[in-house]
Protein backbone atom coordinates (compact mmCIF):
# COMPACT_ATOMS: atom_id res chain seq x y z
CA UNK A 1 0.00 0.00 0.00
CA UNK A 2 2.98 2.24 1.71
CA UNK A 3 4.31 1.80 -2.70
CA UNK A 4 0.93 2.54 -4.03
CA UNK A 5 0.52 6.12 -1.82
CA UNK A 6 4.30 6.85 -3.47
CA UNK A 7 3.04 6.34 -6.77
CA UNK A 8 0.12 8.64 -6.03
CA UNK A 9 2.49 11.24 -4.72
CA UNK A 10 4.75 10.81 -7.29
CA UNK A 11 2.12 11.50 -9.25
CA UNK A 12 0.62 14.85 -8.21
CA UNK A 13 4.23 16.16 -7.83
CA UNK A 14 3.84 15.90 -11.64
CA UNK A 15 2.60 19.51 -12.70
CA UNK A 16 1.01 18.36 -16.01
CA UNK A 17 -0.54 15.49 -13.87
CA UNK A 18 -1.85 17.86 -11.37
CA UNK A 19 -3.46 19.56 -13.57
CA UNK A 20 -5.09 16.69 -14.98
CA UNK A 21 -6.49 15.10 -12.07
CA UNK A 22 -7.43 18.39 -10.70
CA UNK A 23 -9.20 19.31 -14.02
CA UNK A 24 -11.19 16.33 -14.12
CA UNK A 25 -11.95 16.49 -10.62
CA UNK A 26 -13.59 19.64 -10.70
CA UNK A 27 -15.59 19.05 -14.08
CA UNK A 28 -16.47 15.54 -12.67
CA UNK A 29 -17.82 17.86 -9.66
CA UNK A 30 -19.48 20.05 -11.27
CA UNK A 31 -21.68 17.47 -13.52
CA UNK A 32 -21.97 15.07 -10.67
CA UNK A 33 -23.96 18.13 -8.70
CA UNK A 34 -26.09 19.35 -11.75
CA UNK A 35 -26.76 16.26 -12.48
CA UNK A 36 -28.26 15.45 -9.06
CA UNK A 37 -29.75 18.93 -9.51
CA UNK A 38 -27.94 20.47 -6.46
CA UNK A 39 -26.26 23.18 -9.21
CA UNK A 40 -29.20 24.33 -11.60
CA UNK A 41 -30.46 27.64 -13.36
CA UNK A 42 -32.96 29.71 -12.04
CA UNK A 43 -30.55 32.37 -10.69
CA UNK A 44 -31.63 36.08 -11.32
CA UNK A 45 -28.49 37.41 -11.51
CA UNK A 46 -25.75 38.67 -9.71
CA UNK A 47 -24.60 36.79 -7.12
CA UNK A 48 -26.02 35.80 -3.05
CA UNK A 49 -25.61 33.01 -0.66
CA UNK A 50 -27.18 32.23 2.29
CA UNK A 51 -26.70 29.47 4.63
CA UNK A 52 -30.15 28.65 6.74
CA UNK A 53 -29.99 24.98 7.24
CA UNK A 54 -26.47 23.88 9.00
CA UNK A 55 -29.24 21.91 10.94
CA UNK A 56 -29.61 19.48 8.21
CA UNK A 57 -26.26 18.91 7.36
CA UNK A 58 -26.56 15.22 7.87
CA UNK A 59 -30.32 14.52 7.05
CA UNK A 60 -30.42 12.06 3.97
CA UNK A 61 -32.87 12.83 1.24
CA UNK A 62 -32.16 9.34 -0.58
CA UNK A 63 -29.44 7.24 -1.33
CA UNK A 64 -25.96 8.97 -1.01
CA UNK A 65 -27.62 12.30 -1.09
CA UNK A 66 -28.01 14.71 1.65
CA UNK A 67 -30.17 17.89 2.62
CA UNK A 68 -28.55 21.42 1.16
CA UNK A 69 -27.96 23.56 4.11
CA UNK A 70 -27.51 26.50 1.84
CA UNK A 71 -28.01 28.09 -1.44
CA UNK A 72 -25.24 30.13 -3.51
CA UNK A 73 -26.71 32.15 -6.85
CA UNK A 74 -24.10 33.04 -9.28
CA UNK A 75 -25.50 35.12 -11.92
CA UNK A 76 -27.74 32.72 -13.76
CA UNK A 77 -27.05 29.25 -11.54
CA UNK A 78 -28.10 28.25 -8.01
CA UNK A 79 -26.18 25.91 -6.16
CA UNK A 80 -28.50 24.62 -3.12
CA UNK A 81 -25.07 23.65 -1.35
CA UNK A 82 -24.79 19.94 0.39
CA UNK A 83 -21.09 19.41 1.99
CA UNK A 84 -21.45 16.06 2.37
CA UNK A 85 -22.78 15.81 -1.62
CA UNK A 86 -19.91 18.02 -2.37
CA UNK A 87 -17.60 15.65 -0.55
CA UNK A 88 -18.75 12.62 -2.51
CA UNK A 89 -18.90 14.34 -5.85
CA UNK A 90 -15.08 15.50 -5.27
CA UNK A 91 -14.29 12.14 -3.84
CA UNK A 92 -15.58 10.56 -7.12
CA UNK A 93 -13.90 13.59 -9.41
CA UNK A 94 -10.30 12.82 -7.28
CA UNK A 95 -10.98 9.07 -7.88
CA UNK A 96 -11.71 9.76 -11.74
CA UNK A 97 -9.10 11.96 -12.14
CA UNK A 98 -6.44 9.72 -10.53
CA UNK A 99 -8.10 7.10 -12.90
CA UNK A 100 -7.19 8.65 -16.31
CA UNK A 101 -3.97 10.06 -14.82
CA UNK A 102 -2.71 6.74 -14.03
CA UNK A 103 -4.35 5.51 -17.19
CA UNK A 104 -2.52 8.31 -18.87
CA UNK A 105 0.96 7.46 -17.04
CA UNK A 106 0.84 3.52 -18.30
CA UNK A 107 0.42 4.72 -21.96
CA UNK A 108 2.76 6.97 -22.51
CA UNK A 109 5.64 5.65 -19.74
CA UNK A 110 7.28 2.70 -21.55
CA UNK A 111 7.04 -0.41 -19.98
CA UNK A 112 7.71 -4.43 -20.66
CA UNK A 113 4.29 -5.60 -19.68
CA UNK A 114 1.37 -2.88 -20.61
CA UNK A 115 -1.69 -3.63 -19.14
CA UNK A 116 -5.35 -2.08 -19.66
CA UNK A 117 -5.73 -0.38 -16.55
CA UNK A 118 -7.14 2.79 -17.96
CA UNK A 119 -9.93 0.56 -19.65
CA UNK A 120 -11.32 0.10 -15.85
CA UNK A 121 -11.64 3.88 -15.31
CA UNK A 122 -14.47 4.35 -18.10
CA UNK A 123 -16.64 1.89 -16.94
CA UNK A 124 -16.83 3.82 -13.47
CA UNK A 125 -18.23 6.50 -15.22
CA UNK A 126 -21.99 5.46 -16.25
CA UNK A 127 -22.94 4.78 -12.80
CA UNK A 128 -21.56 7.23 -10.96
CA UNK A 129 -23.04 9.77 -12.96
CA UNK A 130 -26.15 8.25 -13.62
CA UNK A 131 -26.30 7.59 -9.66
CA UNK A 132 -27.42 11.60 -9.82
CA UNK A 133 -29.75 11.22 -12.32
CA UNK A 134 -31.58 7.94 -10.64
CA UNK A 135 -31.61 10.02 -7.44
CA UNK A 136 -33.11 13.51 -7.58
CA UNK A 137 -33.03 14.51 -10.93
CA UNK A 138 -35.10 12.68 -13.90
CA UNK A 139 -33.63 15.53 -15.70
CA UNK A 140 -31.27 13.33 -17.46
CA UNK A 141 -33.96 11.11 -18.55
CA UNK A 142 -36.82 13.73 -18.93
CA UNK A 143 -34.16 14.97 -21.80
CA UNK A 144 -33.70 11.24 -22.66
CA UNK A 145 -37.24 10.45 -23.17
CA UNK A 146 -37.05 7.27 -21.86
CA UNK A 147 -39.39 5.02 -19.71
CA UNK A 148 -36.64 3.53 -17.48
CA UNK A 149 -36.68 5.66 -14.72
CA UNK A 150 -38.56 3.12 -12.61
CA UNK A 151 -35.35 0.63 -13.34
CA UNK A 152 -32.92 3.17 -12.23
CA UNK A 153 -34.66 4.45 -9.49
CA UNK A 154 -34.69 0.93 -7.66
CA UNK A 155 -30.96 1.19 -8.45
CA UNK A 156 -30.19 4.23 -6.70
CA UNK A 157 -28.64 2.82 -3.65
CA UNK A 158 -26.28 0.92 -5.53
CA UNK A 159 -25.18 3.31 -8.16
CA UNK A 160 -22.67 5.25 -5.93
CA UNK A 161 -21.41 2.51 -4.17
CA UNK A 162 -20.99 0.91 -7.44
CA UNK A 163 -18.88 3.76 -8.87
CA UNK A 164 -16.74 4.34 -5.98
CA UNK A 165 -15.75 0.34 -5.99
CA UNK A 166 -15.28 0.74 -9.93
CA UNK A 167 -13.45 3.94 -9.28
CA UNK A 168 -11.60 2.29 -6.68
CA UNK A 169 -10.66 -0.83 -8.27
CA UNK A 170 -9.64 0.34 -11.26
CA UNK A 171 -7.29 2.99 -9.86
CA UNK A 172 -5.51 0.27 -7.76
CA UNK A 173 -4.98 -1.98 -11.01
CA UNK A 174 -3.36 1.01 -12.40
CA UNK A 175 -1.21 1.54 -9.35
CA UNK A 176 -0.35 -2.07 -9.47
CA UNK A 177 0.85 -1.99 -13.08
CA UNK A 178 2.62 1.52 -12.80
CA UNK A 179 4.78 0.52 -9.23
CA UNK A 180 6.25 -2.60 -11.08
CA UNK B 1 -64.29 -5.53 44.66
CA UNK B 2 -62.00 -8.57 44.87
CA UNK B 3 -58.47 -8.41 44.09
CA UNK B 4 -58.89 -11.04 40.96
CA UNK B 5 -62.15 -9.33 39.83
CA UNK B 6 -60.38 -6.32 39.70
CA UNK B 7 -57.75 -7.81 37.69
CA UNK B 8 -60.56 -8.81 35.39
CA UNK B 9 -62.13 -5.31 34.93
CA UNK B 10 -58.42 -3.80 34.15
CA UNK B 11 -58.14 -6.79 31.98
CA UNK B 12 -61.27 -5.61 30.05
CA UNK B 13 -60.94 -2.21 30.29
CA UNK B 14 -57.54 -2.73 28.42
CA UNK B 15 -58.45 -4.79 25.92
CA UNK B 16 -61.56 -2.58 25.39
CA UNK B 17 -59.22 0.71 25.06
CA UNK B 18 -56.23 -0.77 23.18
CA UNK B 19 -58.21 -0.50 19.75
CA UNK B 20 -58.77 2.89 20.28
CA UNK B 21 -55.10 3.39 21.26
CA UNK B 22 -53.59 1.78 18.35
CA UNK B 23 -56.22 3.91 16.16
CA UNK B 24 -55.02 7.41 18.43
CA UNK B 25 -53.89 10.37 15.83
CA UNK B 26 -54.68 8.37 13.09
CA UNK B 27 -56.44 10.33 10.20
CA UNK B 28 -60.30 10.17 9.57
CA UNK B 29 -60.42 7.49 7.66
CA UNK B 30 -63.88 5.45 6.64
CA UNK B 31 -65.24 2.79 3.64
CA UNK B 32 -63.82 3.82 0.50
CA UNK B 33 -66.00 6.15 -1.67
CA UNK B 34 -64.16 5.56 -4.69
CA UNK B 35 -64.50 2.60 -6.80
CA UNK B 36 -61.44 0.25 -6.61
CA UNK B 37 -60.27 -0.92 -10.17
CA UNK B 38 -57.81 -3.53 -8.27
CA UNK B 39 -57.50 -5.38 -5.17
CA UNK B 40 -55.43 -3.47 -2.36
CA UNK B 41 -53.09 -6.42 -2.87
CA UNK B 42 -52.76 -5.90 -6.32
CA UNK B 43 -51.95 -2.02 -5.89
CA UNK B 44 -49.59 -3.17 -3.33
CA UNK B 45 -47.88 -5.14 -6.19
CA UNK B 46 -47.41 -2.64 -8.30
CA UNK B 47 -45.79 -0.45 -5.97
CA UNK B 48 -42.43 1.34 -7.44
CA UNK B 49 -39.32 3.10 -5.49
CA UNK B 50 -39.47 6.52 -6.77
CA UNK B 51 -35.81 7.40 -6.16
CA UNK B 52 -35.80 9.72 -2.79
CA UNK B 53 -36.50 7.33 0.24
CA UNK B 54 -39.01 7.84 2.81
CA UNK B 55 -39.22 11.92 3.62
CA UNK B 56 -36.41 12.70 0.87
CA UNK B 57 -38.92 14.77 -0.60
CA UNK B 58 -39.78 16.46 2.71
CA UNK B 59 -43.27 17.69 3.49
CA UNK B 60 -43.68 21.71 4.92
CA UNK B 61 -45.05 20.95 8.43
CA UNK B 62 -44.68 24.19 9.50
CA UNK B 63 -45.99 27.06 6.83
CA UNK B 64 -45.39 30.06 6.41
CA UNK B 65 -48.16 32.44 4.37
CA UNK B 66 -47.66 35.77 2.92
CA UNK B 67 -50.47 38.58 1.56
CA UNK B 68 -50.84 38.11 -2.12
CA UNK B 69 -49.36 41.89 -2.88
CA UNK B 70 -46.12 40.28 -1.52
CA UNK B 71 -45.91 37.30 -3.69
CA UNK B 72 -43.56 37.09 -6.57
CA UNK B 73 -45.82 35.36 -8.82
CA UNK B 74 -46.57 35.60 -12.18
CA UNK B 75 -50.64 35.81 -13.48
CA UNK B 76 -49.85 32.41 -15.50
CA UNK B 77 -48.10 30.77 -12.76
CA UNK B 78 -49.34 27.28 -11.53
CA UNK B 79 -50.80 27.37 -8.00
CA UNK B 80 -53.17 25.06 -6.01
CA UNK B 81 -55.76 27.08 -4.31
CA UNK B 82 -57.75 26.08 -0.89
CA UNK B 83 -60.69 27.88 0.39
CA UNK B 84 -62.16 26.56 3.37
CA UNK B 85 -64.51 28.19 5.94
CA UNK B 86 -63.78 31.56 4.66
CA UNK B 87 -59.99 31.70 4.24
CA UNK B 88 -58.21 31.56 0.99
CA UNK B 89 -54.53 30.36 0.51
CA UNK B 90 -52.48 29.44 -2.23
CA UNK B 91 -49.65 27.13 -2.96
CA UNK B 92 -47.52 28.15 -5.68
CA UNK B 93 -46.51 24.93 -7.82
CA UNK B 94 -43.39 25.59 -8.02
CA UNK B 95 -43.00 25.51 -4.24
CA UNK B 96 -45.01 22.27 -3.94
CA UNK B 97 -42.74 20.26 -6.76
CA UNK B 98 -39.91 19.85 -4.21
CA UNK B 99 -42.28 18.77 -0.99
CA UNK B 100 -45.44 17.85 -2.68
CA UNK B 101 -47.38 18.12 0.88
CA UNK B 102 -48.40 20.88 3.16
CA UNK B 103 -49.36 20.47 6.55
CA UNK B 104 -51.54 23.05 7.23
CA UNK B 105 -54.30 24.42 9.65
CA UNK B 106 -57.22 26.45 7.89
CA UNK B 107 -60.37 27.78 9.69
CA UNK B 108 -59.48 25.29 12.60
CA UNK B 109 -59.13 22.00 10.63
CA UNK B 110 -55.95 20.14 10.38
CA UNK B 111 -55.40 19.28 6.53
CA UNK B 112 -52.84 18.31 4.22
CA UNK B 113 -52.53 20.04 0.35
CA UNK B 114 -51.25 17.42 -1.22
CA UNK B 115 -49.63 17.29 -5.25
CA UNK B 116 -48.17 14.88 -7.35
CA UNK B 117 -46.13 16.16 -10.47
CA UNK B 118 -45.57 12.99 -12.17
CA UNK B 119 -49.49 12.89 -12.37
CA UNK B 120 -50.58 16.45 -12.26
CA UNK B 121 -52.97 15.94 -9.42
CA UNK B 122 -53.94 18.40 -6.74
CA UNK B 123 -55.94 16.68 -3.58
CA UNK B 124 -56.92 17.64 -0.37
CA UNK B 125 -57.02 15.48 3.24
CA UNK B 126 -58.31 16.08 6.11
CA UNK B 127 -55.44 14.85 8.69
CA UNK B 128 -56.61 14.58 12.04
CA UNK B 129 -54.01 14.83 14.75
CA UNK B 130 -51.45 13.34 12.53
CA UNK B 131 -49.71 14.45 9.48
CA UNK B 132 -49.08 13.13 5.71
CA UNK B 133 -45.16 12.30 4.35
CA UNK B 134 -43.26 10.98 0.97
CA UNK B 135 -43.10 7.84 1.37
CA UNK B 136 -40.69 7.91 -1.71
CA UNK B 137 -42.92 5.12 -3.24
CA UNK B 138 -45.38 5.35 -6.62
CA UNK B 139 -47.88 3.98 -7.88
CA UNK B 140 -48.65 4.41 -11.25
CA UNK B 141 -46.16 7.00 -11.07
CA UNK B 142 -48.79 8.53 -8.60
CA UNK B 143 -47.15 9.83 -5.24
CA UNK B 144 -47.97 7.31 -2.28
CA UNK B 145 -48.38 9.14 1.16
CA UNK B 146 -48.07 7.61 4.28
CA UNK B 147 -49.70 8.91 7.28
CA UNK B 148 -47.22 9.40 10.45
CA UNK B 149 -49.66 7.91 13.51
CA UNK B 150 -50.28 4.61 11.75
CA UNK B 151 -47.40 4.47 8.52
CA UNK B 152 -50.24 3.47 6.36
CA UNK B 153 -49.65 3.91 2.93
CA UNK B 154 -52.18 6.17 0.39
CA UNK B 155 -51.30 6.86 -3.19
CA UNK B 156 -52.90 10.11 -3.55
CA UNK B 157 -55.10 9.57 -6.35
CA UNK B 158 -57.35 6.79 -4.51
CA UNK B 159 -57.19 8.05 -1.27
CA UNK B 160 -57.63 4.29 -0.09
CA UNK B 161 -54.61 2.87 1.75
CA UNK B 162 -53.48 -0.23 0.14
CA UNK B 163 -50.79 -0.68 3.18
CA UNK B 164 -50.47 -1.19 6.48
CA UNK B 165 -53.44 -0.36 9.83
CA UNK B 166 -55.65 1.20 7.93
CA UNK B 167 -55.60 -0.93 4.93
CA UNK B 168 -58.75 -0.83 2.66
CA UNK B 169 -60.19 2.78 4.80
CA UNK B 170 -60.85 5.65 2.53
CA UNK B 171 -59.19 9.28 3.48
CA UNK B 172 -61.95 12.08 4.10
CA UNK B 173 -61.27 14.57 1.00
CA UNK B 174 -62.12 18.22 0.56
CA UNK B 175 -61.73 20.63 -3.07
CA UNK B 176 -58.71 22.06 -3.60
CA UNK B 177 -58.23 24.28 -7.23
CA UNK B 178 -55.68 23.20 -10.17
CA UNK B 179 -55.59 27.54 -11.65
CA UNK B 180 -53.22 30.14 -12.08
CA UNK B 181 -52.44 32.72 -9.98
CA UNK B 182 -54.20 35.51 -11.38
CA UNK B 183 -57.41 33.79 -11.47
CA UNK B 184 -56.77 32.69 -7.91
CA UNK B 185 -56.35 36.34 -7.28
CA UNK B 186 -58.94 37.80 -9.07
CA UNK B 187 -61.41 34.72 -7.56
CA UNK B 188 -59.91 35.65 -4.37
CA UNK B 189 -58.44 38.69 -3.71
CA UNK B 190 -57.34 38.24 0.10
CA UNK B 191 -55.82 35.04 -0.38
CA UNK B 192 -52.58 33.74 1.46
CA UNK B 193 -49.20 32.66 -0.38
CA UNK B 194 -47.23 30.32 0.66
CA UNK B 195 -43.87 31.38 0.66
CA UNK B 196 -40.31 30.00 0.25
CA UNK B 197 -39.41 29.93 4.08
CA UNK B 198 -40.44 26.13 4.08
CA UNK B 199 -37.38 25.36 6.70
CA UNK B 200 -36.08 23.60 3.61
CA UNK B 201 -33.23 24.62 1.07
CA UNK B 202 -34.27 24.43 -2.52
CA UNK B 203 -34.43 25.82 -5.96
CA UNK B 204 -37.78 27.13 -6.00
CA UNK B 205 -37.12 29.40 -9.10
CA UNK B 206 -36.68 25.13 -11.39
CA UNK B 207 -38.70 22.81 -11.82
CA UNK B 208 -36.51 19.49 -11.74
CA UNK B 209 -39.51 17.92 -14.31
CA UNK B 210 -40.23 21.01 -16.91
CA UNK B 211 -42.55 23.62 -16.69
CA UNK B 212 -45.86 25.04 -16.78
CA UNK B 213 -45.68 28.86 -17.91
CA UNK B 214 -44.87 27.68 -20.66
CA UNK B 215 -45.40 24.37 -20.72
CA UNK B 216 -42.48 22.11 -21.80
CA UNK B 217 -40.64 18.68 -20.36
CA UNK B 218 -42.43 15.99 -18.31
CA UNK B 219 -45.80 17.82 -18.62
CA UNK B 220 -45.85 18.48 -22.18
CA UNK B 221 -48.93 16.70 -23.38
CA UNK B 222 -46.78 14.42 -25.87
CA UNK B 223 -43.99 13.70 -23.42
CA UNK B 224 -43.40 10.18 -22.07
CA UNK B 225 -44.47 8.86 -18.54
CA UNK B 226 -41.53 7.92 -16.91
CA UNK B 227 -42.56 4.55 -14.43
CA UNK B 228 -44.55 1.37 -15.17
CA UNK B 229 -48.50 1.97 -15.02
CA UNK B 230 -50.56 -0.71 -14.34
CA UNK B 231 -53.15 -0.20 -17.46
CA UNK B 232 -52.32 1.84 -19.97
CA UNK B 233 -54.47 3.90 -22.30
CA UNK B 234 -53.70 5.70 -25.48
CA UNK B 235 -57.00 6.95 -26.20
CA UNK B 236 -55.61 10.44 -25.33
CA UNK B 237 -51.74 11.72 -25.22
CA UNK B 238 -50.13 10.20 -21.58
CA UNK B 239 -50.02 13.84 -20.19
CA UNK B 240 -53.42 15.34 -21.59
CA UNK B 241 -55.34 17.20 -18.88
CA UNK B 242 -59.07 14.93 -18.22
CA UNK B 243 -61.13 16.57 -14.91
CA UNK B 244 -61.93 13.62 -13.10
CA UNK B 245 -64.86 12.70 -10.63
CA UNK B 246 -65.19 9.21 -8.86
CA UNK B 247 -67.86 8.04 -6.39
CA UNK B 248 -69.22 4.53 -5.49
CA UNK B 249 -71.06 4.68 -8.73
CA UNK B 250 -68.21 4.94 -11.01
CA UNK B 251 -65.49 7.24 -12.06
CA UNK B 252 -65.96 9.89 -14.93
CA UNK B 253 -63.05 11.77 -16.93
CA UNK B 254 -63.99 14.68 -18.90
CA UNK B 255 -61.84 16.58 -21.23
CA UNK B 256 -60.79 20.22 -20.39
CA UNK B 257 -61.81 20.82 -24.11
CA UNK B 258 -65.31 19.50 -23.54
CA UNK B 259 -65.97 21.05 -20.26
CA UNK B 260 -64.79 24.59 -21.83
CA UNK B 261 -66.96 24.13 -24.60
CA UNK B 262 -70.42 22.88 -23.37
CA UNK B 263 -69.96 24.61 -19.57
CA UNK B 264 -73.01 21.87 -18.20
CA UNK B 265 -72.35 18.43 -18.72
CA UNK B 266 -74.90 15.85 -17.28
CA UNK B 267 -74.23 12.18 -17.49
CA UNK B 268 -74.98 9.00 -15.91
CA UNK B 269 -72.96 6.81 -13.87
CA UNK B 270 -74.42 3.88 -12.99
CA UNK B 271 -77.85 4.41 -11.72
CA UNK B 272 -77.24 7.94 -10.93
CA UNK B 273 -76.65 11.38 -12.25
CA UNK B 274 -74.15 13.58 -11.86
CA UNK B 275 -73.50 17.47 -13.32
CA UNK B 276 -70.45 19.24 -13.89
CA UNK B 277 -70.18 23.09 -14.21
CA UNK B 278 -67.25 24.72 -16.03
CA UNK B 279 -65.89 27.61 -13.90
CA UNK B 280 -64.32 30.03 -16.45
CA UNK B 281 -62.78 31.85 -14.05
CA UNK B 282 -60.99 29.22 -12.55
CA UNK B 283 -61.36 26.68 -15.50
CA UNK B 284 -62.13 23.93 -13.72
CA UNK B 285 -65.17 21.92 -12.57
CA UNK B 286 -67.28 21.76 -10.26
CA UNK B 287 -68.83 18.52 -9.84
CA UNK B 288 -72.42 17.65 -8.17
CA UNK B 289 -74.56 14.23 -7.61
CA UNK B 290 -77.72 15.18 -9.14
CA UNK B 291 -79.96 12.31 -8.48
CA UNK B 292 -83.31 14.66 -9.63
CA UNK B 293 -81.96 15.26 -12.74
CA UNK B 294 -82.18 18.93 -12.07
CA UNK B 295 -81.88 20.65 -14.91
CA UNK B 296 -79.12 23.93 -14.73
CA UNK B 297 -78.38 26.59 -16.90
CA UNK B 298 -75.00 28.05 -17.34
CA UNK B 299 -76.26 31.11 -17.90
CA UNK B 300 -77.75 31.70 -14.86
CA UNK B 301 -75.03 30.67 -12.80
CA UNK B 302 -72.57 32.82 -10.81
CA UNK B 303 -69.36 31.95 -9.78
CA UNK B 304 -67.94 33.64 -6.54
CA UNK B 305 -65.37 32.86 -3.43
CA UNK B 306 -68.05 30.68 -2.08
CA UNK B 307 -68.26 28.57 -5.28
CA UNK B 308 -70.63 28.15 -7.98
CA UNK B 309 -74.72 29.65 -7.30
CA UNK B 310 -77.73 29.45 -9.01
CA UNK B 311 -81.10 28.24 -9.59
CA UNK B 312 -81.28 24.38 -8.79
CA UNK B 313 -77.71 24.46 -7.27
CA UNK B 314 -78.56 24.17 -3.81
CA UNK B 315 -80.41 21.34 -4.59
CA UNK B 316 -77.02 19.29 -5.46
CA UNK B 317 -74.94 17.02 -3.47
CA UNK B 318 -71.14 18.62 -3.96
CA UNK B 319 -68.83 15.73 -5.27
CA UNK B 320 -65.49 16.28 -4.94
CA UNK B 321 -63.42 16.25 -8.56
CA UNK B 322 -59.89 17.22 -9.61
CA UNK B 323 -57.32 17.33 -13.04
CA UNK B 324 -54.81 14.84 -14.02
CA UNK B 325 -53.03 13.77 -16.15
CA UNK B 326 -54.85 11.10 -18.61
CA UNK B 327 -52.28 8.12 -18.43
CA UNK B 328 -52.84 8.30 -14.76
CA UNK B 329 -56.57 8.59 -14.35
CA UNK B 330 -56.73 5.68 -16.96
CA UNK B 331 -54.09 3.15 -14.72
CA UNK B 332 -56.09 3.99 -11.79
CA UNK B 333 -60.06 3.95 -13.20
CA UNK B 334 -59.55 1.70 -16.61
CA UNK B 335 -63.30 1.58 -16.07
CA UNK B 336 -63.86 4.90 -16.38
CA UNK B 337 -66.37 6.60 -18.11
CA UNK B 338 -65.34 9.47 -20.93
CA UNK B 339 -67.02 12.47 -21.79
CA UNK B 340 -65.16 13.91 -24.56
Amino acid sequence: MKRLIKMIVKMISHPATLLLISGIMVSYTLLYLWLTGDMAGGGLGGWHATFPAWERVFEQRGAFQFEPVGLVSIGGVVWTFSPLNTLLAMTMGLLMGLNIAAGWWLRTRPRQCRLRGAGTSWLALPPALLAGGACCAPLILIWLGLPIAGALAGMAPYLVPGALLLLSVGLWHSLQQLVR
Amino acid sequence: MSLKSLRYVTLLVAVGIAPALSAHGAPPSQAPQVPLAYSVEEFRDAIRSGGPGKDGIPSIDRPRFQSANQAALSADDKVIGVYHRGQARAYPQRILVWHEIVNDELGGDALSITYCPLTGTALGFKRGETQFGVSGKLVNSNLVMYDRATDSEWPQILGVAIDGPLANEGLEEFRVFWTTWGAWQARHPETEVLTEETGFVRNYRRDPYGSYNPISGYYAPDSRRLFPVMQRDDTFPPKRVVFGLRTRDGALAITQEALRSESVIDVALGESHYTVIHDPGLDTGWAFSNPEEISVNAAELDFTAEGVTGPGIDLLEPVNGFEAMWFAWAAFYPDTYLHE
